[in-house]
């Protein structure tokens, strides 16, 4: 397991990188840096930026840092039905599509104000791939290392269980049940 | 060729031998084994070895290949169509414990859900190990109410067993001097959550009914004995359906084989599929059984004085039914023709869920691989707790916890991230666990139209519950909500998901023990009536489900009849 305090120096660069306030430019597209096996190259830029936005890197990392980009992929490619991932696919497309309407140019390269715009109004509408994007991001992250061990805590051998304990003296909710 | 046909048949010639290596099989092989015999288990499955052949029991949830390590579900309905009806079994992580039901057809004249694993240890690696004693309240039920045959047996001829049989498993639990419930051998109480005492104190307070934690086959003080076959202390991981690393729960693999193994008189054969009990005519007796090696194709025939059935309910019928000989041609032992019927399980589904207000600067720590019990308070024999709509009784299995971070919140963002890193509102969950009744015409029947893939024969199922069993499962979701009010929870949903047959994966009755030869197939030693060198001790002895777990009883009929087996053997009688 990886350790907590090794995780975060790890990731610590990508934090200050994404806690940098957020200015009204367009945002330079960022290289992927991974090689998607179910969604195009736009498609994984798209992903990436939403990702990101649904689950930032605060005081702990975010979807980003914590490979939740791929992990989508990975379910697009492995798990999912061949009618969700088509539809999650076609879902990436819109929102790319809806943000050269709104904005003139790549969801990832709008300004963070329009990319929050856009989310807002996604998410307000509820549709189908949305909900199944939101659910597949929140559990990658979740699940990841990063989740599980810094923004959650992982225990893999307890010992002990203890059935009252103050809060505080977790901190988090525990990764695993 | 006399000679070498002498020289097989002594090497495939044992004491005794032991159908199955689920909860029961491997009992039946520590028990024979330790008295001496050289005993062969036979498992229709595949060989797993303690710990090492436990392949996802460290597995972090970033190492899953599927979210939450949820199998796609082109996979689940390919190969665990029937598996995956219990909603919470089958993931990449336990896939390997459960059977493709694609490889093993059988017929729904109406619906059963049979949860299996064809594999060294079955059952027992992946088990509930909730684990009660039935009471004579329970033995005597039948023979009072003029259902079904009478128990040929009562609380007092198993009792020192079920003491034998938890000092050796280890069981963790409070003590609570019910006369429905009784106490044993336990080891020290997994604790209870601050909501969960909390509701015990409201219904003990204001309903009067027991609330106790759950008693489970989990070493919390293991003894010299469990220290020494290698098992410790259970880790509060909470994945045991993996199989433990630590041998803190009981399994066949890490308890009972273990032992057996090192006695030296153990021989295990995976792979072996037992299609028939051979009758010999002159013996009057079984001589041994016939094996299909799943491997080679091969058939082969084993040979032992003593023979325990051990495959679990329905494939224990189903080996009965497919070994027909003109001593007995309706299936072994079956001249009562109740192999096969009285199919019993435990109905389940049904209860009650509700917030539970404050309490949010609590929490706990571990993963308790247990909840707490409800034990039976319908039906007790005084006229307060008599009911009208229905017999028997039923208990309850749930508890408190915090939802975690897959509870839906609203919005995206820091603010959402943050409140899912912070555990959610305590919510609160029981489930009964209701007695079935046996039904003559509950039933498997042996299918020689539906072939599996070795050419042999099927099981078709027609089980149903019944009128009581309804009536029944209406008290359970009211006295549920009664008791989630009583605690001052809120947001209480209480109602019934509905049940099929087999889902709680407790079959029992289809070879049941009783008094009359007429009317049952196994004595009051789990011995056939018809042939006694068999002796059947896995769920289809049971005579009545009662509402508790079976396994347990299913280990202490197991314990009593290898003693009974060694016993008539060394007289002689066998």
């Amino acid at each position: 397991m990886l350790n907590r305090r090794d995780a975060a120096l790890s990731f610590g660069a990508l934090w200050t990188a994404l806690v940098l306030p957020a200015g009204a430019r367009a945002q330079t597209t960022p290289p992927l840096g991974w090689t998607p096996k179910a969604v195009t190259a736009d498609q994984a830029r798209t992903l990436d930026a939403v990702a990101e936005i649904m689950i930032p890197a605060t005081s702990t990392p975010g979807a980003r840092a914590a490979g939740v980009p791929q992990f989508v992929d990975r379910a697009l490619a492995t798990w999912c039905t061949p009618a969700d991932a088509a539809a999650l696919k076609a879902g990436l497309d819109q929102i790319d599509t809806d943000a050269r309407a709104s904005g003139g140019a790549a969801f990832a390269a709008l300004p963070a104000a329009q990319q929050a715009a856009l989310v807002s109004r996604y998410d307000a509408d509820g549709k189908a791939f949305w909900r199944q994007l939101k659910e597949l991001v929140t559990t990658g992250y979740f699940t990841s290392e990063p989740g599980a061990t810094i923004a959650l805590r992982y225990d893999p051998v307890p010992g002990d269980y203890r059935g009252c304990v103050p809060l505080k003296d977790i901190g988090r909710g525990w990764a695993t049940s | 060729m006399a000679n070498l046909n002498n020289r097989a048949r002594a090497e495939n010639t044992y004491d005794a031998i032991v159908v199955g290596s689920g909860i029961t099989g491997g009992y039946a092989a520590k028990e024979l084994t330790e008295k001496g015999l050289k005993v062969l288990v036979l498992e229709r499955g595949r060989m797993v070895r303690h710990i090492e052949d436990y392949p996802t029991a460290q597995t972090n949830p970033w190492e899953a290949k599927y979210p939450k390590g949820k199998l796609p579900k082109a996979e689940m309905d390919a190969h665990y169509k029937v598996q995956q009806r219990t909603g919470y079994a089958v993931t990449e992580f336990s896939q390997h414990f459960f059977v493709k039901d694609d490889e093993n057809p059988y017929t729904e004249t109406q619906s059963f859900d049979w949860i299996r694993g064809h594999h060294v240890g079955g059952r027992s690696i992946t088990w509930g190990r909730q684990t009660y004693r039935h009471s004579d309240l329970d033995f005597e039920a039948n023979a009072k109410q003029g259902i079904g045959v009478d128990w040929p047996i009562r609380y007092a001829d198993l009792a020192p067993w079920y003491d034998r049989v938890e000092r050796f498993i280890g069981v963790s639990g409070q003590a609570e001097g019910l006369s429905q419930l009784p106490d044993g051998v336990f080891q020290p109480p997994m604790e209870m959550n601050c909501v969960e005492k909390a509701f015990k104190s409201s219904v003990e307070g204001k309903l009067g009914r027991r609330i106790t934690i759950g008693r489970c086959a989990h070493l919390t003080a293991p003894t010299e004995e469990q220290l020494a076959l290698g098992r410790g202390k259970c880790q509060s991981r909470n994945l045991c359906v993996r199989g433990c690393p630590f041998g803190a729960y009981f399994s066949s693999n890490a308890a009972t084989l273990v032992a057996a193994e090192r006695t030296g008189n153990l021989k295990i054969r995976a792979n072996s599929i037992v299609t028939e009990l051979i009758f010999d005519p002159k013996a009057n007796n079984a001589s041994g059984v016939r094996v299909l090696d799943e491997q080679t194709g091969e058939t082969m025939e084993f040979h032992a004085a003593v023979i325990f059935l051990c495959a679990s309910a329905l494939s224990t019928a189903w080996i009965l039914l497919n070994s027909k000989s003109r001593r007995f041609p309706n299936g072994f032992g079956n001249e009562s023709d109740q192999v096969g019927r009285n199919v019993m399980d435990h109905h389940l589904g049904v209860g009650a869920i509700g917030e539970v207000p404050g309490y949010e600067d609590m929490y706990y720590s571990g993963r308790r691989p247990n909840g707490i019990y409800i034990p039976r308070f319908r039906n007790l024999g005084d006229a307060a707790s008599a009911r009208k709509d229905f017999v028997r009784g039923y208990g309850y299995q749930g508890g408190a916890g915090r939802q975690g971070w897959d509870r839906p919140v609203g919005g995206v963002g820091a603010d959402r991230k943050a409140a899912l890193s912070q555990p959610g509102p305590w919510m609160f969950r029981i489930g009964g666990f209701g007695e079935i009744l046996p039904y003559a015409d509950n039933r498997v029947t042996l299918n020689t139209s539906v072939k599996d893939k070795y050419g042999l024969p099927t099981l078709t199922f027609d089980v149903s519950i019944r009128e009581n069993e309804k009536a029944m499962r209406k008290d359970m979701a009211a006295a549920a909500a009664e008791m989630l009010e009583a605690a001052g929870f809120k947001k209480i949903i209480a109602g019934d998901q509905g049940y099929s047959p087999g889902l709680g994966i407790h079959e029992m009755g289809t070879a049941r023990m009783g008094r009359d030869p007429k009317t049952s197939v196994l004595n009051a030693h789990n011995q056939m009536h018809e042939c006694r060198n068999v002796y059947i001790t896995d769920g289809a002895a049971m005579t009545s489900a009662a509402c508790v777990n079976p396994s347990l009883t299913y280990m202490a009929l197991t314990a009593r009849a290898a003693a009974h087996a060694v016993d008539a053997k060394t007289r002689g009688e066998l």
